[in-house]
């Protein structure tokens, strides 16, 4: 087991237990908490995958502005330290049942696809991938339209969220 | 090297953890955690393809699955705000001013 | 970036920019009637360029849109359901106390995302088009705050369609996985070189079926659906049941008939189930209901069942066409009935939620004798009976199932029509047969939209072969 492995095991095992604790804990704040130590170990993982990039905007955007925000919410809405009452509802049996059926199909159908026999290919040392990126984004052959729409995007979901957090 | 698959199952495996959490849970923030779970779960599996494939376009897919996610925070969270405001209780089989 | 490119995206530009410019102009001058002029004219102009980009079949962008017959019909669904619902709102949002220009800039973005479903042909595409049709819509289905149905909508919509989101983009992953693109003409140029994992991209396709089957409302996908359109404001819900609909068909439409038609051997059983499910429960649900919002919310499933219908046969290439042709005049079908169903509906409805029960339709018949027979004709198109427009679409559509194949499929169609004729006749029974003293509002839109689609519903379904000629020419262009 070569040092990158047992690098993987550990952040997918950190990765694992805390998205778990994530959907059991019943503290909500404790449940952030968890939500940002995963938002972590998936950056982490981006780094083993050579994507340096995307784990720094992992971490600026989703534990810096959604994790945080998520926060914000906890403390406008609940009790914090004695949240009351059953944390699951009703169908948990049956879901759970779901759960297990549909991850055991999911890990079948990717042990068969020839995605299990390749490894990763060597990546030569100098490629640049930001500047491949950022080309990419804005380049009329290639994603310029969902560039564009993301902006649009972002501002009706602007608009939106002022006018339903605006006093009457 | 650790094969792709390992990455596959690991994202498979956070999926399944979110789209669990969503069945399960009954606090509406909680139920938005584990959507953004399920988010990652993809962006995971994007990134691990793209370096299969060794091109750059799934980069560039989990560049707009973030900003999606943004999009969506704003909105949900002001959302789930609100109704506490009115009701004192964000808890969903609560939410049953709508049974007919 | 060439003529062509800025060609195919001109009319989503132009509609993009005017909904900006109403909000600068609603937020500055402050009138609200001139922001529903406004956005009326900006939609009227987008519809017209939408016209012209008729036959063009351009594609832009290096394959990421395509503007064929197909988009340009589905367009003009969505930029005519805006009209009819900016009608059925200019005087709905006064009435109810909730007039704010955000409304319209809101529905206009929520156009433009469905427009750009229709010329999607990226995954990526499709998933921002998604998401930018369905968060104006959250915001919408909550617009009228701080009334707690209507919070719960947008609540519970934004938690459906959010979680409908996650399995969108991991079955896109994994269609990305199996074939190194997400372009369609890619994904369809790789299944034909055998180089597409095809494991992995059948669980992807899936997956996206699944993500656009809580958008159209299939059963078991359905849970929220009808406490959204019980809780959103019913203009909104009226808008919401056209276009959110439409656009996820059209996306399912293009995705599985023009780039995986290959897979129709695994994906088509489960379309079956889907669909059988959906016309059963949507119908049998609604029988129980005395709501009339809840009523329609359930025929909406129901309704959705039925298209759905048209997509089992998607792999074969013969009748494909035929389907998909069949499947958007039902569409144009469900929704000018649809419109009108909701105008009368939004007639009666009274603040605080009253109004809506199913016995507030008493004595209509004999005061309101207009406003009944228009119901009535509704309800008769919404069952599929002649001479209206649900009959042909039904037709159609039957017809096209049959064809393909799915006799079994077809029967249970027709017998849960016989099923759903047992709540929309109801409806006519309590307007004309029980004595009640109804108040009903008479606004000159809402009076208009209701005439206009109830002659529409009529005497479209007497002339309806050029329409249907126009959705047979609606092809997808294939890759």
């Amino acid at each position: 087991m070569t040092g990158m492995d047992s690098l993987f095991l550990i952040f997918a095992v950190i990765t694992l237990i805390s998205a778990f604790l994530v959907v059991t804990t019943k503290n909500l704040f404790h449940a952030a908490l968890w939500l940002i130590m995963t938002l972590f170990g998936v950056a982490a993982i981006y780094v083993l995958l050579n994507a340096f990039y995307l784990a720094v905007i992992q971490v600026i955007v989703y534990i810096g502005a959604i994790a945080i925000l998520m926060i914000f919410a906890i403390m406008l809405t609940q009790r914090v330290m004695n949240p009351s009452g059953r944390i699951f509802n009703k169908n948990w049996i049956i879901a759970a049942l779901l759960g297990a059926f549909m991850f055991i199909g999911l890990v079948i159908i990717s042990m068969q696809t020839g995605a299990s026999k390749t490894t990763l290919p060597q990546i030569s040392g100098q490629l640049d991938t930001v500047s491949e990126l950022g080309q990419a984004l804005v380049s009329p052959n290639a994603y310029v339209i969902p560039f564009e729409v993301a902006s649009v995007l972002l501002l009706a979901a602007l608009i939106g969220a002022i006018f339903v957090s605006r006093k009457r | 090297m650790i094969p792709t698959t390992y990455y596959i199952v690991l994202s498979a495996l956070l999926f399944t953890i979110g789209a669990l959490g969503v069945l399960i849970r009954r606090n509406a923030i909680i139920i938005f955690m584990a959507i953004e779970l399920m988010l990652n779960a993809a962006n995971l599996a994007f990134v691990a393809f793209t370096r299969m494939y060794g091109i750059i376009d799934g980069q560039v897919f989990v560049f707009f699955v973030m900003t999606v996610a943004a999009a969506e925070v704003a909105v949900g969270l002001a959302l789930i705000v609100a109704i506490f405001r009115t009701k004192h209780n964000i808890d969903i089989d609560q939410l049953n001013n709508l049974k007919g | 970036m060439t003529t062509t490119d800025l060609l195919s995206v001109f009319p989503l530009l132009i509609l993009i920019l005017w909904a900006c410019l109403v909000l600068l102009l609603d937020v500055f001058l402050k009138r609200e009637r001139l922001t529903t002029i406004l956005t009326a004219i900006g939609l009227v102009v987008t519809l017209g360029f939408s016209i012209s980009q008729n036959n063009l079949n351009l594609t832009g962008f290096n394959n990421m849109v395509v503007v064929d017959n197909f988009a340009v019909y589905l367009n003009i669904i969505f930029l005519g359901s805006g009209l009819l619902a900016i009608s059925l709102a200019h005087d709905y949002l006064k009435r109810m106390g909730i007039n704010r220009g955000e409304f319209y800039v809101l529905l206009m973005f929520s156009i433009s995302g469905m427009m750009l479903m229709a010329i999607a042909a990226d995954l990526i595409v499709f998933f921002l088009a998604l998401e930018l049709l369905s968060i104006p819509l959250y915001v919408l289905a909550a617009f009228a705050r701080p009334r707690v149905e209507s919070e719960e909508a947008g609540m519970k919509y934004f938690l459906l369609g959010a979680f409908s989101g996650g399995f969108v983009v991991y079955g896109i992953a994994l269609v990305f996985g199996a074939t190194a693109t997400t372009n369609l003409s890619g994904i369809a140029a790789r299944i034909a070189e055998h180089q597409a994992d095809i494991p992995l991209l059948t669980i992807g396709a899936a997956l996206i079926l699944v993500g656009f089957s809580f958008k159209v409302a299939v059963v078991p996908f359905q849970m929220w659906t009808p406490d959204v359109y019980h809780g959103a404001p019913s203009a909104v819900t009226a808008f919401m049941a056209i276009g959110a609909k439409a656009a996820g068909f059209a996306a399912l439409m293009r995705i599985f008939v023009a780039a995986l038609p290959t897979l129709s051997e695994q994906i088509t059983p489960i379309i079956w189930v889907l669909a059988a499910l959906t016309m059963i429960v949507g119908n049998i649900v609604a029988v129980a209901q005395s709501n009339i919002k809840r009523m329609l919310a359930y025929s909406s499933i129901a309704h959705a069942g039925y298209i759905l219908m048209a997509l089992v046969s998607y792999g074969q290439s013969s009748v494909a066409s035929v389907s998909v042709s069949a499947a958007l005049f039902y569409l144009l079908s469900y929704a000018v009935t649809n419109f009108g169903a909701w105008a009368v509906v939004i007639a009666v409805e009274k603040a605080e939620g009253k109004g809506l029960a199913l016995d507030d339709y008493a004595g209509i018949g004999r005061k309101y004798p207009a406003l009944a027979a228009a119901m009535a004709i509704f309800m008769l198109s919404f069952t599929g009976v002649p001479p209206t427009l649900g009959f042909v679409g039904k037709f159609y559509l039957f017809r096209a199932v049959i064809d393909g194949g799915y006799i079994g499929l077809a029967v249970i169609g027709v017998l849960t029509s016989l099923i759903s004729a047992f709540y929309y006749l109801r409806v006519v029974v309590i307007m004309y047969m029980r004595d009640g003293e109804p108040e009903v509002r008479s606004e000159p839109w809402l009076n208009l939209t209701t005439a206009f689609t109830a002659i529409a519903t009529i005497v479209l379904s007497i002339f309806s072969a050029p329409i249907l000629q126009w959705a047979s020419q609606a092809i997808l262009s294939t890759f």
